[in-house]
């Protein structure tokens, strides 16, 4: 890794060498020291442009990812900063100051983390973000109660990290069943019911989806769970801040938070555990016996900070932030509507949440559709796929076909979107799937009347 | 809470220094953002009639102008050399 940035940073010395000519005597030696000297070296160059990745831009694109991550909020950021500055104490030492202005702290972020949905502060416990409290929930719980509960229910659209967790306990012996979902990404209820198992020890479904933003049917979920006396748990990071959350509604036994999806800082997340009925986990990290031994570590004082000051801006923020929320999805779907043919919403359109977007152009691939965006920060589906080529698992759980599935683009609105990066937004789509559609003989035998399923392509 | 009544001329004083606040922000999302959310919040407190709710978003908006202005200069120190997008468009077509 290390050496590899290394060489990246050698040839752009090279280049750049390459312009000055003296610059190249004795480049072995000093240009290498250069090369490490520069290793911080920002990739905005001075004429006022960025090159990353082969790519070169005059401006910074707008931003529509928020289901990566989202900005951190200005005054979170102020909550925070004191804790970088003067008050770095341990929140876990007893004997001074320092220590105990940071537990102070710390707690009070708490209280504000169970304020936003409806917990008691002692039901929080602090973690590095959201794929760690899943890792928690799902194999802390059956490696707990292992002796007599060896099976899980969940969904085909969960996270990455709850498919992985699954995918472990299934090589220690236990049952895994993966719920189907509706072509709306939707659970079906009955089929929950059917799955359920006298030895099922966990149902874990997500609240939204971070790919097409679909929400499920907690409450029902919850409900059924109840009847049946299992541990509900869901994944949340993508619901917390955005719709309401309230864990006795939901009747969640855990529940998975993150901090930098509602405008907090990264590498802090958060899990609600259940107190009564008691809810018990086998740790996955062991050590010092920070936050009641369920999440062992020193538990990072500004992070924290951040996370609480972002729930309580949340309650504060989230009428106002969804009703705009929802005027610029409804301005981003017009504007696309109005331009376009061969649109489609991936998902539940009535139950999803606002500000995600998950549109499929058909007759355009997707990637030279994602490359022709470069003034927008957009991607096909969550960042953590994002690498591959291969279309998203979510979108095929949903029966998308496969052209469609490829072709998918997911635009996060958040609460500093501005209708003006809307209409860019969509200006530059549509320029764009235009360009690709005219270049597409597939397009034009569409346009022709020809049923393209219906075409019998020739096999070699 | 004080009990003290707010004047007209102190939320128009507060009103104006939250926009010049916003409009020292180098981010164009966090600037627009300041923007909208000081004139939609005053134009949501419009109706207060209660002294005591004025007094209390009175001074709430104070603590969010030393937040706004605390954040401006922490902006500006790390403000990356090249702008959004959607900035340099409008000098584009000027």
């Amino acid at each position: 890794m290390a050496s590899k940035l290394l060489a990246s940073n050698l040839r752009r010395t090279l280049a750049k060498a390459t312009a000055s000519a003296p610059a190249l005597r004795g480049f072995s030696t000093s240009a290498a020291a250069t090369a490490s000297a520069t290793a911080t070296e920002p990739y905005e160059d001075p004429t006022g442009e960025i090159r990353m990745k082969g790519v070169k831009i005059s401006a910074r694109p707008l931003y529509l990812d928020m289901q990566a991550t989202s900005p951190v909020d200005p005054r979170v950021l102020d909550a925070m900063l004191p804790y970088y500055i003067g008050r770095y104490g341990n929140p876990h030492s007893r004997t001074h100051v320092y220590g105990w202005e940071s537990e102070q702290a710390v707690e009070t972020a708490r209280s504000q983390v169970a304020e936003l949905i409806g917990a008691s502060p002692k039901e929080i416990i602090f973690t590095s973000g959201a794929t760690e409290s899943n890792n928690i929930s799902v194999k802390g719980v059956m490696k707990f109660y292992k002796e007599k509960k060896r099976h899980v229910i969940t969904t085909q659209t969960e996270h990455k990290c709850v498919l992985d967790s699954c995918r472990h306990l299934q090589q220690e012996g236990f049952d895994i069943t993966y719920l189907p979902v509706g072509a709306d990404g939707l659970v079906d209820l009955e089929k929950l019911r059917a799955a359920i198992r006298p030895d099922t020890g966990l149902v874990s479904v997500m609240a939204v989806n971070n790919e097409i933003g679909v929400i499920q049917p907690m409450e029902e979920i919850g409900q059924i769970c109840k009847e049946f006396k299992i541990p509900f748990h869901t994944d949340a990071a993508q619901a917390l801040g955005k719709i309401p959350v309230n864990v006795d509604k939901w009747n969640v036994s855990l529940m998975s938070l993150s901090g930098h999806k509602i405008y907090g800082p990264k590498g802090i997340g958060a899990l609600y555990m259940r107190r009564r009925p008691r809810i018990r986990v086998e740790p996955q990290m062991n050590g010092g016996g920070q936050e009641r031994g369920i999440r062992s570590g020193t538990v990072p004082t500004p992070l924290v900070v951040g996370m609480g000051a972002a729930c309580e801006l949340a309650a504060k923020e989230m009428e106002y932030d969804d009703k705009r929320i929802s005027g610029l999805q409804e301005r981003l779907l017009k504007g696309m509507r109005s331009k376009l043919d061969g649109i489609v919403v991936n998902g539940s359109e009535e139950r999803r949440y606002a500000g995600n977007v998950n549109i499929s152009f058909a007759y355009v691939e997707g990637e030279s559709l994602l490359m022709g965006l470069k003034e927008v920060a957009v991607s096909s589906g969550s960042a953590c796929t994002s690498a591959s080529l291969e279309p998203s698992y979510v979108l095929r759980a949903l029966g998308v076909d496969e052209d469609m599935a490829h072709t998918s683009i997911r635009f996060g609105i958040g609460r500093f979107t501005t209708e003006e990066e809307i209409d860019k937004a969509v200006e530059l789509t549509v320029e764009q799937v235009e360009k690709l559609r005219e270049m597409s003989p597939l397009y034009e035998m569409v346009k022709e009347g020809i049923d393209i399923k219906s075409i019998q392509w020739a096999q070699h | 809470m004080a009990s003290t009544s707010v004047s007209k001329g102190q939320i128009l004083s507060l009103y104006r220094s939250l926009l010049r606040t916003a409009r020292q922000f180098s981010d164009y999302n966090i600037r627009e953002y300041t923007k909208r959310r000081t004139v939609d919040g005053f134009r949501q407190n419009r109706g207060l009639t209660e002294p005591s709710l004025i007094s209390a978003a009175f001074s709430e908006g104070k603590s969010q102008l030393q937040v706004a202005e605390r954040q401006a200069v922490v902006y500006s120190l790390y403000a990356p050399d090249i702008r959004s997008v959607m900035e340099t468009n409008l000098k584009g077509k000027r």
